[in-house]
């Protein structure tokens, strides 16, 4: 088991998105999907899974190293880039991991190609709408706003670590060079999400839910703000055989809040 | 150099402890606060204002858009503009403008700027804005990440909707038409001048050059401010190898003038404190969503972001601060003058749109500022810039040849209204 991830660039071919791509680990292929914060860091779950797994970690186009948003010009182009990178890395009907965004795209991933999805985790997966629990406008407010909505526990070094990142956002010309760099590659990243959840992140999964066909665990945080764990239940009465797992005491971000819980129910799946 | 008399319809009654009870005065401020009775005495009082500045001799009178917005109520300036073509047969019509990417089909936008050209005999000054992200993108539902890609189809397909004269099918990514053609097509030739509103970034300035619009420097905080983005635009047309044509830039300024400047203090400071106050009290949450500035713009601003423009428009501010700032021009007629003299030259604006309406602003004080404004400025500064040609100006029929509202019913009254022919 290493901490530290291997980061490589995927080429999709001319004209089509350059990835970097994050593994770490030995064992069977798991593809993790992130968030619309992307992955700052190789923390909370990730190590924990690639202590049992090979665990492959694209990061979308606009995060990191990766580019190419022009090439994909709407949903349904994202979940074929999808398989694009399934088919790149080598991978067949790999476990798919995906949080809230990315759980997002392994859902609709796993309704338009039902048999090449092997397995599926969503943890706490935007997608869905019922006007009694709107989700949280990402997109229309301001970012030190959003962190007390992502975590159950403001206090935990995670959360902080968050709201320290988001004081960067603030109007005060005193910010050093690589601030800015890490600002403006933050607002890259959420331009992506944007172009794709803008502005209600909901666009017909639930009609496409019935066909998924792979085995399907759904986590959500207990005292999740950002989208209620109510999402869960209809998850699980659409997909058939979907169990639902909850993390007491977690927020949106299930994975940097409570690592082992989390990674111990994703373990746990991918080995029924 | 010329003026137009600029409208942005503010409600008037918002709570004494706005600031504190709400987030914003835009998007969703609730509109419990909205009485659709005083918005009736609102509406033609504000209409009452710009007929009276057409009246007094300003060159143009202007509306724009917003959504949702306590300061700016003409959600659809088209209407209020089509209330003008009829009131008034003298100013051009400044519609600045429509957010052309908001409107399905955009061959709306043509066809109703065509309709306002038409009626008004060619007076129409086409506005394209982008639109702010608060109406655009919160209130309209825009995709920041694509809204200036959808912006340009838009108004490629209005110009070619304009000038063509037979119909075309238009595939475009975010409006498909299998018949456009045009009914009715605008008087002028190929099309009404086109303004291009902007916050001051360079993308703007290039697509006014590059096919020579307009360009309207929208700004609350004042012409001292306005200094270095104009300064930045010029740079970028001499860079481009464009004259130097005043009339090229328009710049926005709220002006208020009294008999003295004493008289100017007492009489506007309430209205005046009301819009920098209250009416600009924005969440800064919503006024930048992911996507909707190029990366190019984010690096400029996050760089020269002391004093960030778009958060620093006077709220907090005395009147002292905001006169010596800038953010209004204000006093006698002769304090006046001066100022916008000094706006003018340091600016190199040939267009001025004028606010001399401001926040709580009534009626008496508002027409009074017009008409000193109109009287006692204009005459003084009028020459200014007389040695360029205007080439963003309407090419109106001529006065004589303009329909007078309800001329055509004088004409056949006496002819319908007679006794009638059938004897009993």
């Amino acid at each position: 088991m290493s901490d530290i991830p291997r980061s490589t660039l995927l080429n999709l071919g001319s004209g089509r998105p350059s990835l970097q791509v994050l593994e770490a680990g030995d064992g069977a292929p798991l593809l993790f999907l992130h968030g619309a914060g992307g992955i700052a860091a190789w923390a909370g779950a990730l190590p924990l899974l690639a202590s049992k797994y090979h665990v492959y970690a694209p990061l979308l186009p606009g995060f990191g190293q990766s580019t190419g948003l022009e090439c994909l010009e709407d949903q349904f182009d994202l979940f074929l880039h999808g398989f694009d990178v399934i088919e790149a890395l080598g991978l067949d009907r790999p476990y798919v991991v995906g949080e809230s965004l990315g759980g997002w795209m392994a859902a609709e991933m796993a309704a338009v190609r039902p048999k090449d999805i092997g397995r599926l985790a969503l943890a706490a997966p935007v997608g869905l709408w019922r006007d009694e629990a709107p989700v949280v406008d990402l997109f229309g407010c301001m970012a030190h706003e959003l962190a007390p909505y992502l975590f159950h526990d403001m206090t935990i070094p995670a959360a902080q670590q968050m709201l320290g990142l988001t004081q960067l956002f603030s109007t005060k010309d005193d910010r050093t060079q690589e601030q800015i760099e890490t600002l403006i590659g933050m607002s890259r990243g959420f331009r992506t999400v944007a172009k794709f959840l803008f502005p209600i992140p909901e666009s017909g999964l639930e009609r496409r839910l019935w066909r998924i066909k792979a085995p399907t665990l759904v986590v959500w945080g207990a005292q999740d703000r950002f989208i209620s764990p109510m999402y869960a239940e209809i998850f699980r009465e659409k997909i058939a055989g979907a169990e639902v797992v909850q993390i007491p005491n977690a927020g949106h971000l299930i994975g940097l809040e409570k690592p082992e819980p989390y990674a111990e129910a994703l373990i746990r799946w991918g080995q029924k | 150099m010329k003026f137009n008399w600029f409208h942005l319809m503010p409600y008037r009654w918002l709570p004494e402890d706005f600031r504190e009870r709400y987030h914003g005065v835009w998007v969703d401020l609730p509109n419990s606060l909205y009485d659709p009775e005083r918005g009736h005495e609102l509406y033609n009082e504000y209409l009452d204002m710009l007929e009276y500045a057409d009246q007094q001799g300003f060159d143009a009178i202007g509306v724009n858009e917003h959504h949702q917005n306590g300061y700016g109520m003409m959600p659809s300036p088209n209407l209020m503009a089509a209330a003008l073509a009829r009131r008034t047969s003298r100013a051009m019509l400044l519609v600045l403008g429509n957010s052309i990417a908001l409107y399905n089909p955009p061959t709306r936008v043509a066809e109703e700027f065509a309709m306002l050209d038409v009626i008004s005999g060619g007076r129409l000054i086409a506005g394209f804005p982008v639109g702010t992200p608060m109406d655009v993108n919160f209130c309209y539902g825009q995709n920041p990440v694509t809204l200036r890609d959808k912006y340009r189809e838009a108004h490629d397909l209005i110009l070619k909707a304009w000038q063509a004269r037979e119909p075309f099918a238009w595939n475009g990514k975010y409006t498909k038409l299998r018949y456009v053609n045009l009914w009715p097509q605008p008087i002028q030739k190929p099309h009404p001048p086109i303004w291009i509103p902007g916050t001051g970034s360079i993308e703007t300035w290039d697509f006014c050059a590059e096919l020579g619009y307009n360009y309207s420097y929208l700004s609350f905080s004042g012409y001292k401010r306005a200094r270095k983005v104009l300064a930045g635009y010029w740079d970028r047309m001499a860079a481009l190898g464009k004259e130097p044509n005043p009339y090229s830039c328009t710049f926005f300024q709220q002006i208020c003038v009294s008999d003295t400047d004493e008289a100017c203090e007492r009489e506007w400071w309430p209205h005046v404190n009301y819009f920098f106050n209250k009416c600009l009290h924005l969440y800064p949450g919503m006024m930048g969503p992911p996507g909707y500035m190029t990366e190019a713009s984010i690096r400029a601003g996050v760089v020269a972001q002391a004093g960030n423009t778009s958060l620093n428009m006077g709220g907090n501010k005395s009147w002292k601060e905001l006169v010596d700032g800038g953010y209004i021009i204000a006093g006698s007629p002769a304090t006046v003058r001066q100022h916008v003299d000094e706006l003018a030259q340091s600016l190199r604006c040939g267009h001025l749109g004028v606010a001399l309406h401001i926040g709580s602003a009534p009626m008496e004080l508002t027409n009074r500022s017009t008409y000193l404004f109109a009287n006692e400025v204009i005459p003084h500064v009028r020459s200014i810039w007389s040695e360029w040609e205007d080439h963003w100006w309407p090419r109106a029929l001529p006065a004589d040849k303009r329909e007078q509202p309800g001329s055509h019913n004088a004409a056949v009254q006496a002819r319908a209204e007679r006794p009638s022919e059938v004897t009993s």
